[in-house]
């Protein structure tokens, strides 16, 4: 390619890419890095150089990243790190990975309460919380073949109990999944 | 509890990554004398503009000529611009004879200030410095002070 082609090239590119700066701003840009390119062109002849406009060029970097230069002032706060896209990426799928875990476990939690509080009343005999290997251990559920009587716990407040118990879990849940939706 | 652990978990491992890049993008750029250079390279425009008025290709190749500031051309012209912005610095284009344009740049009245500033700090640091590594162990620092 012919030197002077080259060299409009590249302006042009940077002319692309000052396009947030006001028109007359962006021209200035233009105008003097133009001047340098020519002067250190014709400095290159005068000391019997072969021009070799691609070394100038080389010295102002690429089109974008020159232009990037020139309007941080206007983009607010610095310009973000490279590699900043996929940190985000991977924040986000972290949050939804984890958002509908937590739906998942807390709800599965709250329904299964639910059940034994029904279960409870429906079949007070094989359902109930019980204390075993001397209060070491606690059992809920419903069972085969119950435990005696005596040793159950909570009796016919199960039910209830159960039913509270799934309202909070899952209106935690329900909370927490709010707060995971605002950090998204 | 569960809840809590989790949360922080996730606020954890967001925060975490956002550490350790950061991290890692200051240990590439942490050579020391980039970092020097760059800590200097106000100064040195500055001082090479003192009552001296040059256009920005003259500049560079001055620059370029001292081994602790040489910089390229992607790095002076947008510095130049952000000097000029703050007043630091003013250009005029001024055309002699029948050669292309050019824009010269010289101090105003805020970078003359602005350079004594960056000189007195200059000293002050070398001083220091030249002082620590007169004095080296395992005597004690004589007390500072002329």
């Amino acid at each position: 390619m012919e030197q002077r082609d080259i060299i409009h090239q590249y302006l042009k590119e940077l002319e692309r890419y000052l396009a947030r700066l006001e028109k007359a701003q962006a021209q200035e840009v233009l105008k003097e890095i133009e001047s340098h390119i020519f002067d250190a062109l014709e400095q290159q002849q005068g000391s019997g150089l072969t021009e070799d406009a691609k070394a100038i060029l080389q010295g102002f970097g690429e089109p974008r990243e020159l232009a990037l230069a020139y309007i941080a002032h206007i983009t607010t706060g610095a310009p973000p790190p490279v590699g900043f896209k996929a940190i985000q990426k991977v924040k986000q799928g972290v949050t939804v990975t984890l958002y509908y875990a937590m739906a998942a476990f807390g709800f599965s939690i709250a329904l299964a309460l639910f059940f034994i509080a029904g279960a409870e009343v429906i079949m007070p005999d094989s359902v109930g919380a019980w204390s075993a290997g001397n209060g070491h251990s606690l059992a809920i559920g419903f069972f085969a073949t119950p435990y005696p009587a005596d040793q159950e716990l909570l009796g016919a407040w199960l039910a209830p109990i159960a039913i509270l118990s799934a309202l909070l879990v899952s209106t935690l849940t329900r909370r927490v999944l709010r707060a995971l939706k605002h950090q998204r | 509890m569960l809840y809590i652990l989790l949360c922080n978990a996730k606020y954890n491992s967001s925060h975490g990554y956002f550490m350790t890049t950061a991290e890692k993008e200051e240990k590439t750029q942490e050579k020391w004398e980039v970092q020097l250079r760059k800590g200097t390279l106000e100064l040195v425009i500055l001082a090479a503009l003192q009552h001296r008025t040059l256009y920005g290709l003259e500049l560079l190749k001055l620059l370029q000529s001292f081994k602790s500031a040489a910089i390229t051309e992607g790095t002076l012209y947008p510095l130049l611009d952000r000097l000029k912005r703050e007043g630091i610095v003013d250009a005029q284009w001024v055309q002699e004879g029948d050669v292309r344009p050019r824009k010269y740049y010289s101090l105003t009245a805020t970078g003359h200030h602005k350079l004594a500033d960056l000189i007195t700090l200059w000293r002050q640091s070398v001083l220091d410095v030249e002082f620590l590594l007169a004095h080296p162990g395992p005597d004690a620092l004589p007390v500072q002070g002329e």
